[in-house]
Protein backbone atom coordinates (compact mmCIF):
# COMPACT_ATOMS: atom_id res chain seq x y z
CA UNK A 1 0.00 0.00 0.00
CA UNK A 2 0.85 3.56 -0.83
CA UNK A 3 1.21 6.18 1.84
CA UNK A 4 -1.24 8.02 -0.35
CA UNK A 5 -3.81 5.48 0.03
CA UNK A 6 -3.48 4.58 3.58
CA UNK A 7 -6.04 5.46 6.32
CA UNK A 8 -4.57 7.52 9.23
CA UNK A 9 -5.57 7.91 12.77
CA UNK A 10 -4.51 10.34 14.94
CA UNK A 11 -5.53 10.04 18.66
CA UNK A 12 -4.12 13.53 20.06
CA UNK A 13 -6.16 15.78 22.80
CA UNK A 14 -4.86 18.87 21.64
CA UNK A 15 -5.75 20.30 18.14
CA UNK A 16 -2.23 21.74 17.80
CA UNK A 17 -0.55 18.38 18.07
CA UNK A 18 -3.03 16.41 15.68
CA UNK A 19 -2.98 19.65 12.52
CA UNK A 20 0.64 19.60 13.04
CA UNK A 21 1.28 15.73 12.63
CA UNK A 22 -1.07 16.54 9.70
CA UNK A 23 0.66 18.77 8.00
CA UNK A 24 4.30 16.57 8.31
CA UNK A 25 2.24 13.72 6.65
CA UNK A 26 0.45 15.49 4.17
CA UNK A 27 3.78 16.85 3.40
CA UNK A 28 4.96 13.64 3.13
CA UNK A 29 1.85 12.36 0.67
CA UNK A 30 -0.38 11.55 3.16
CA UNK A 31 -4.08 12.20 2.21
CA UNK A 32 -6.51 10.21 4.51
CA UNK A 33 -6.99 11.30 8.01
CA UNK A 34 -9.34 10.84 10.71
CA UNK A 35 -8.91 12.47 13.97
CA UNK A 36 -10.01 11.20 17.52
CA UNK A 37 -9.82 13.86 20.51
CA UNK A 38 -8.87 11.38 23.48
CA UNK A 39 -8.30 7.52 23.56
CA UNK A 40 -12.04 6.87 24.10
CA UNK A 41 -12.26 7.98 20.60
CA UNK A 42 -9.43 6.43 19.16
CA UNK A 43 -10.69 3.18 19.99
CA UNK A 44 -14.27 3.72 18.74
CA UNK A 45 -13.03 5.52 15.38
CA UNK A 46 -10.24 2.51 15.17
CA UNK A 47 -13.29 -0.21 15.30
CA UNK A 48 -15.33 1.88 12.90
CA UNK A 49 -13.17 3.13 10.38
CA UNK A 50 -10.34 0.87 10.11
CA UNK A 51 -7.27 2.86 9.25
CA UNK A 52 -3.77 1.40 8.30
CA UNK A 53 -1.67 3.45 10.51
CA UNK A 54 -2.83 4.77 13.86
CA UNK A 55 -0.50 7.64 16.16
CA UNK A 56 -1.35 8.14 19.70
CA UNK A 57 -0.51 10.42 22.62
CA UNK A 58 -0.28 8.88 25.87
CA UNK A 59 -1.57 12.01 27.84
CA UNK A 60 -4.83 11.88 27.08
CA UNK A 61 -8.36 12.97 28.94
CA UNK A 62 -10.88 9.84 29.71
CA UNK A 63 -8.92 6.87 28.23
CA UNK A 64 -5.07 7.75 28.01
CA UNK A 65 -2.73 6.46 25.20
CA UNK A 66 -1.78 3.27 26.66
CA UNK A 67 -4.93 1.93 27.48
CA UNK A 68 -5.81 2.75 23.48
CA UNK A 69 -3.04 0.69 22.35
CA UNK A 70 -4.21 -2.34 24.46
CA UNK A 71 -7.82 -1.90 23.55
CA UNK A 72 -6.71 -1.44 19.67
CA UNK A 73 -4.45 -4.32 19.74
CA UNK A 74 -7.43 -6.92 21.29
CA UNK A 75 -9.19 -6.08 18.18
CA UNK A 76 -6.36 -6.44 16.04
CA UNK A 77 -2.97 -7.87 16.87
CA UNK A 78 -1.64 -6.42 13.51
CA UNK A 79 -2.74 -2.75 13.77
CA UNK A 80 0.31 -0.56 13.14
CA UNK A 81 0.46 1.97 16.16
CA UNK A 82 2.94 4.69 16.42
CA UNK A 83 2.95 6.44 20.22
CA UNK A 84 3.98 10.31 20.16
CA UNK A 85 4.31 11.27 23.46
CA UNK A 86 6.22 14.26 25.54
CA UNK A 87 6.42 11.37 28.24
CA UNK A 88 9.06 9.67 26.79
CA UNK A 89 10.17 7.81 30.14
CA UNK A 90 11.97 3.93 29.90
CA UNK A 91 8.75 3.12 31.86
CA UNK A 92 6.00 4.78 29.40
CA UNK A 93 8.29 3.45 26.67
CA UNK A 94 8.30 0.08 28.16
CA UNK A 95 4.39 0.16 28.75
CA UNK A 96 4.21 1.44 25.25
CA UNK A 97 6.14 -1.67 23.12
CA UNK A 98 3.91 -4.25 25.68
CA UNK A 99 1.01 -3.15 24.72
CA UNK A 100 1.43 -3.41 21.01
CA UNK A 101 2.87 -0.49 19.82
CA UNK A 102 5.48 -0.56 17.05
CA UNK A 103 7.05 2.63 17.88
CA UNK A 104 7.55 5.63 20.38
CA UNK A 105 8.26 9.27 19.53
CA UNK A 106 9.33 11.61 21.91
CA UNK A 107 7.72 14.98 21.15
CA UNK A 108 8.64 17.95 20.02
CA UNK A 109 7.75 16.38 16.68
CA UNK A 110 10.89 15.91 14.43
CA UNK A 111 9.97 15.79 10.86
CA UNK A 112 12.61 12.88 10.70
CA UNK A 113 11.83 10.82 12.83
CA UNK A 114 8.67 10.96 11.22
CA UNK A 115 9.78 10.10 7.73
CA UNK A 116 12.04 7.32 9.25
CA UNK A 117 8.99 5.75 10.75
CA UNK A 118 6.95 6.06 7.33
CA UNK A 119 10.02 4.89 5.39
CA UNK A 120 10.12 1.57 7.65
CA UNK A 121 6.74 1.15 6.73
CA UNK A 122 5.91 2.30 3.22
CA UNK A 123 8.86 1.65 1.22
CA UNK B 1 20.31 31.51 30.78
CA UNK B 2 22.33 34.54 32.58
CA UNK B 3 20.53 37.30 30.33
CA UNK B 4 16.98 36.11 31.72
CA UNK B 5 18.04 36.41 35.20
CA UNK B 6 19.88 39.06 34.96
CA UNK B 7 17.11 41.39 34.32
CA UNK B 8 15.64 39.84 37.61
CA UNK B 9 18.82 40.28 39.43
CA UNK B 10 18.37 44.03 38.49
CA UNK B 11 14.57 44.36 39.54
CA UNK B 12 15.71 42.66 42.92
CA UNK B 13 18.67 45.43 43.52
CA UNK B 14 15.56 47.31 42.83
CA UNK B 15 17.90 49.71 39.79
CA UNK B 16 15.33 49.04 36.79
CA UNK B 17 11.65 48.83 37.02
CA UNK B 18 9.89 46.56 34.42
CA UNK B 19 8.74 49.05 32.43
CA UNK B 20 12.22 49.93 31.97
CA UNK B 21 13.39 46.50 31.48
CA UNK B 22 10.50 45.71 28.99
CA UNK B 23 12.03 48.66 26.81
CA UNK B 24 15.13 48.21 26.95
CA UNK B 25 14.33 44.08 25.96
CA UNK B 26 12.01 45.78 22.84
CA UNK B 27 15.32 47.79 21.91
CA UNK B 28 18.04 44.83 21.61
CA UNK B 29 17.17 43.40 18.31
CA UNK B 30 18.45 46.46 16.91
CA UNK B 31 21.47 47.21 19.35
CA UNK B 32 25.13 46.52 18.88
CA UNK B 33 27.38 46.21 21.80
CA UNK B 34 30.32 49.47 21.75
CA UNK B 35 33.27 48.31 22.72
CA UNK B 36 33.84 50.13 25.98
CA UNK B 37 31.23 47.80 27.51
CA UNK B 38 33.53 44.46 26.20
CA UNK B 39 36.69 46.44 27.64
CA UNK B 40 34.48 47.06 30.74
CA UNK B 41 33.48 43.58 31.51
CA UNK B 42 36.40 42.15 30.64
CA UNK B 43 38.19 44.73 33.11
CA UNK B 44 39.96 46.22 30.99
CA UNK B 45 38.64 49.36 31.05
CA UNK B 46 36.82 51.04 33.81
CA UNK B 47 33.62 53.84 33.38
CA UNK B 48 35.54 56.66 33.54
CA UNK B 49 38.27 55.88 30.91
CA UNK B 50 35.38 54.65 28.40
CA UNK B 51 34.06 58.41 28.79
CA UNK B 52 37.24 59.76 28.69
CA UNK B 53 37.86 58.42 25.40
CA UNK B 54 34.01 59.00 24.25
CA UNK B 55 35.23 62.37 24.39
CA UNK B 56 38.36 62.44 23.02
CA UNK B 57 36.20 61.03 19.70
CA UNK B 58 33.97 63.87 19.49
CA UNK B 59 37.28 66.10 18.62
CA UNK B 60 38.94 63.01 16.10
CA UNK B 61 37.70 60.93 13.46
CA UNK B 62 39.50 58.44 14.86
CA UNK B 63 37.20 54.89 16.30
CA UNK B 64 36.89 54.33 19.45
CA UNK B 65 39.42 51.15 19.49
CA UNK B 66 42.03 53.55 18.11
CA UNK B 67 41.30 55.84 20.23
CA UNK B 68 41.99 53.07 23.47
CA UNK B 69 44.89 51.91 22.09
CA UNK B 70 46.86 55.57 21.49
CA UNK B 71 45.80 56.47 25.07
CA UNK B 72 47.08 52.71 26.17
CA UNK B 73 43.80 51.94 27.53
CA UNK B 74 43.84 48.36 25.13
CA UNK B 75 46.56 47.01 23.30
CA UNK B 76 45.58 46.12 19.46
CA UNK B 77 45.66 42.49 20.13
CA UNK B 78 43.04 43.12 23.33
CA UNK B 79 40.96 45.32 20.96
CA UNK B 80 40.93 42.56 18.41
CA UNK B 81 39.91 39.87 20.86
CA UNK B 82 36.84 41.87 22.81
CA UNK B 83 35.58 42.13 18.89
CA UNK B 84 35.82 38.91 18.03
CA UNK B 85 35.28 36.83 21.46
CA UNK B 86 31.74 36.17 21.88
CA UNK B 87 29.89 38.11 25.09
CA UNK B 88 26.85 37.60 26.77
CA UNK B 89 23.64 39.51 26.17
CA UNK B 90 22.87 40.64 29.45
CA UNK B 91 25.97 43.06 28.78
CA UNK B 92 24.04 44.78 25.37
CA UNK B 93 20.90 44.72 27.78
CA UNK B 94 22.70 46.88 30.38
CA UNK B 95 24.31 49.09 27.88
CA UNK B 96 20.82 49.98 26.31
CA UNK B 97 19.73 50.79 30.10
CA UNK B 98 22.69 52.96 30.54
CA UNK B 99 21.45 54.45 27.37
CA UNK B 100 18.45 55.34 28.43
CA UNK B 101 19.73 56.74 31.48
CA UNK B 102 18.63 54.36 34.34
CA UNK B 103 21.66 53.91 35.71
CA UNK B 104 25.30 55.11 34.96
CA UNK B 105 28.20 53.25 33.56
CA UNK B 106 29.68 53.01 36.94
CA UNK B 107 27.08 51.58 38.50
CA UNK B 108 26.35 49.14 35.84
CA UNK B 109 30.12 48.08 36.71
CA UNK B 110 29.29 47.57 40.11
CA UNK B 111 26.37 45.70 39.05
CA UNK B 112 28.37 43.26 36.25
CA UNK B 113 31.15 42.71 38.94
CA UNK B 114 28.39 41.73 41.90
CA UNK B 115 26.05 39.46 39.15
CA UNK B 116 29.33 37.78 37.61
CA UNK B 117 31.52 37.01 41.53
CA UNK B 118 28.31 35.82 43.21
CA UNK B 119 27.56 33.02 40.51
CA UNK B 120 31.36 32.45 39.63
CA UNK B 121 30.12 33.35 35.89
CA UNK B 122 33.72 33.89 33.99
CA UNK B 123 34.83 33.77 30.53
CA UNK B 124 33.97 30.02 29.59
CA UNK B 125 30.86 29.92 31.03
CA UNK B 126 29.51 32.56 29.30
CA UNK B 127 30.77 30.75 25.73
CA UNK B 128 29.48 26.87 26.82
CA UNK B 129 26.96 28.04 29.52
CA UNK B 130 28.85 26.55 32.25
CA UNK B 131 26.30 24.32 34.00
CA UNK B 132 27.49 25.07 37.36
CA UNK B 133 26.99 29.01 36.80
CA UNK B 134 24.08 28.35 35.74
CA UNK B 135 22.50 25.76 38.77
CA UNK B 136 23.99 28.83 40.71
CA UNK B 137 21.73 31.14 39.51
CA UNK B 138 19.08 28.77 39.29
CA UNK B 139 19.60 27.74 43.25
CA UNK B 140 19.64 31.76 44.27
CA UNK B 141 16.77 32.11 42.30
CA UNK B 142 14.82 29.73 43.74
CA UNK B 143 16.52 30.53 47.80
CA UNK B 144 13.16 31.21 49.57
CA UNK B 145 11.39 28.80 47.94
CA UNK B 146 9.98 26.37 50.42
CA UNK B 147 9.56 22.83 48.41
CA UNK B 148 8.75 18.96 49.53
CA UNK B 149 11.88 18.01 47.48
CA UNK B 150 13.92 21.07 46.21
CA UNK B 151 16.32 19.25 44.22
CA UNK B 152 13.44 18.90 41.66
CA UNK B 153 11.61 21.94 42.00
CA UNK B 154 15.09 23.35 40.69
CA UNK B 155 15.12 20.89 38.20
CA UNK B 156 12.04 22.09 37.36
CA UNK B 157 12.63 26.03 37.12
CA UNK B 158 15.80 25.38 34.83
CA UNK B 159 14.11 23.51 32.59
CA UNK B 160 10.89 25.70 32.16
CA UNK B 161 13.78 28.49 31.49
CA UNK B 162 15.71 26.83 28.95
CA UNK B 163 11.90 25.29 27.26
CA UNK B 164 10.50 29.26 26.97
CA UNK B 165 14.63 29.76 25.66
CA UNK B 166 13.99 26.45 23.62
CA UNK B 167 10.26 27.25 22.46
CA UNK B 168 9.30 31.07 22.67
CA UNK B 169 12.40 32.90 22.38
CA UNK B 170 15.25 33.90 24.49
CA UNK B 171 14.68 37.86 25.18
CA UNK B 172 12.64 37.69 28.49
CA UNK B 173 13.15 37.67 31.87
CA UNK B 174 12.13 35.96 34.90
CA UNK B 175 11.04 38.04 37.88
CA UNK B 176 11.77 36.68 41.27
CA UNK B 177 9.26 34.12 42.86
CA UNK B 178 6.29 35.16 43.84
CA UNK B 179 4.79 33.19 47.00
CA UNK B 180 1.31 32.43 48.18
CA UNK B 181 -0.30 35.14 45.73
CA UNK B 182 -1.46 35.62 41.90
CA UNK B 183 -4.33 36.35 39.95
CA UNK B 184 -4.82 34.65 36.94
CA UNK B 185 -4.88 37.18 33.72
CA UNK B 186 -7.43 36.00 31.34
CA UNK B 187 -6.53 32.37 29.30
CA UNK B 188 -4.79 29.43 31.37
CA UNK B 189 -3.78 25.68 31.08
CA UNK B 190 -2.97 23.84 33.95
CA UNK B 191 -1.36 20.62 34.53
CA UNK B 192 -1.09 18.09 37.48
CA UNK B 193 1.94 16.06 37.93
CA UNK B 194 1.03 12.65 40.88
CA UNK B 195 3.42 10.46 41.93
CA UNK B 196 5.81 10.49 44.67
CA UNK B 197 6.45 14.45 43.33
CA UNK B 198 3.50 16.05 42.97
CA UNK B 199 2.99 19.38 41.47
CA UNK B 200 -0.16 21.52 40.19
CA UNK B 201 1.35 23.91 37.06
CA UNK B 202 -0.43 26.83 35.04
CA UNK B 203 0.46 28.68 32.70
CA UNK B 204 -1.73 31.96 31.91
CA UNK B 205 -1.49 35.14 30.04
CA UNK B 206 -4.12 37.75 28.16
CA UNK B 207 -5.38 36.60 25.32
CA UNK B 208 -3.13 39.32 23.23
CA UNK B 209 -0.46 37.81 24.52
CA UNK B 210 -1.15 34.56 24.00
CA UNK B 211 -1.54 35.20 20.04
CA UNK B 212 2.59 36.04 20.16
CA UNK B 213 3.09 33.49 22.20
CA UNK B 214 1.17 30.67 20.16
CA UNK B 215 2.92 32.29 17.01
CA UNK B 216 6.05 31.89 18.27
CA UNK B 217 5.48 28.21 19.82
CA UNK B 218 4.26 27.25 16.24
CA UNK B 219 6.28 29.29 14.12
CA UNK B 220 2.90 30.61 11.91
CA UNK B 221 1.06 33.97 12.28
CA UNK B 222 -1.99 33.98 14.42
CA UNK B 223 -3.91 37.03 14.20
CA UNK B 224 -6.73 36.04 16.79
CA UNK B 225 -7.43 34.18 19.56
CA UNK B 226 -8.69 30.82 18.72
CA UNK B 227 -8.24 26.69 19.47
CA UNK B 228 -5.19 26.55 17.87
CA UNK B 229 -3.88 29.63 20.21
CA UNK B 230 -5.23 27.88 22.84
CA UNK B 231 -3.68 24.61 22.57
CA UNK B 232 -0.27 25.85 21.58
CA UNK B 233 -0.49 27.05 26.17
CA UNK B 234 -1.72 23.88 27.24
CA UNK B 235 0.69 22.11 24.62
CA UNK B 236 3.65 24.06 25.72
CA UNK B 237 2.75 22.78 29.38
CA UNK B 238 2.62 19.56 28.47
CA UNK B 239 5.45 19.46 26.92
CA UNK B 240 7.65 21.02 29.58
CA UNK B 241 6.10 19.36 32.22
CA UNK B 242 6.67 15.42 29.93
CA UNK B 243 10.51 16.49 29.65
CA UNK B 244 10.23 17.27 33.72
CA UNK B 245 9.19 13.67 33.77
CA UNK B 246 11.64 12.02 31.47
CA UNK B 247 14.34 14.01 33.07
CA UNK B 248 13.36 13.36 36.80
CA UNK B 249 13.18 9.24 35.64
CA UNK B 250 16.52 9.29 33.54
CA UNK B 251 18.20 11.14 36.32
CA UNK B 252 16.31 10.18 39.94
CA UNK B 253 14.97 7.05 38.54
CA UNK B 254 11.80 8.11 39.75
CA UNK B 255 8.39 8.07 37.49
CA UNK B 256 5.83 10.57 37.53
CA UNK B 257 2.55 10.46 36.07
CA UNK B 258 1.17 13.59 34.07
CA UNK B 259 -2.83 14.49 33.84
CA UNK B 260 -4.00 15.77 30.72
CA UNK B 261 -4.08 19.67 30.71
CA UNK B 262 -7.43 21.99 31.55
CA UNK B 263 -7.51 25.00 29.63
CA UNK B 264 -9.91 27.76 30.67
CA UNK B 265 -10.61 31.79 31.41
CA UNK B 266 -10.19 33.04 34.51
CA UNK B 267 -9.26 36.39 36.38
CA UNK B 268 -9.71 34.62 39.46
CA UNK B 269 -7.36 35.87 42.39
CA UNK B 270 -5.58 33.39 44.54
CA UNK B 271 -3.48 33.70 47.86
CA UNK B 272 -3.06 29.59 47.72
CA UNK B 273 -0.68 28.80 50.83
CA UNK B 274 2.73 27.10 49.19
CA UNK B 275 2.03 28.41 45.55
CA UNK B 276 4.54 30.02 43.39
CA UNK B 277 4.07 32.93 40.50
CA UNK B 278 7.19 33.01 38.23
CA UNK B 279 6.39 35.71 35.82
CA UNK B 280 8.44 36.32 32.53
CA UNK B 281 8.37 39.32 31.01
CA UNK B 282 8.65 39.43 26.89
CA UNK B 283 8.59 42.44 24.72
CA UNK B 284 4.67 41.04 23.41
CA UNK B 285 3.83 40.17 27.12
CA UNK B 286 3.85 38.83 30.33
CA UNK B 287 3.41 34.99 30.00
CA UNK B 288 2.76 33.85 33.89
CA UNK B 289 4.09 30.11 34.75
CA UNK B 290 2.06 29.37 38.83
CA UNK B 291 3.30 26.48 40.37
CA UNK B 292 1.71 24.61 43.77
CA UNK B 293 2.89 21.44 45.67
CA UNK B 294 0.29 21.42 47.18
Amino acid sequence: MLLKDAKILIGDDSILARKQLMDLLTSMGATKFIEAVNGKDAVEKYITDKPDLVFLDIVMPIKDGITAVQEIIAENPQATIIIVSSVGTQQQLKAALEAGAKDFIQKPLKPAQIQNIIATIYD
Amino acid sequence: MFTQFFGGFLLSKGVVTPEQLVAAMNKQPSAHIQLGMLAMHAGLMTAEQIDEVKIAQTHTDKRFGEICVDKGFLTDAQVDKLLHDQFPSYLLLGQILEENGVFDKRTFQDLIHEYTSEHSIDEESIVIENSDAVKSIITDYCKDMDSSNKTFLIEYVQLLANNLIRFIGDDFTLLPPVKNHYKLTEKYSNQRITGPYQLTSIIDMSAETAISFASRYVSEKFDNFNEYVQASMEDFLNLHNGLFNVNISNYYSVELNLEAPVSGESTEESNRDGSYLFSALYPFGTVNIIISEK
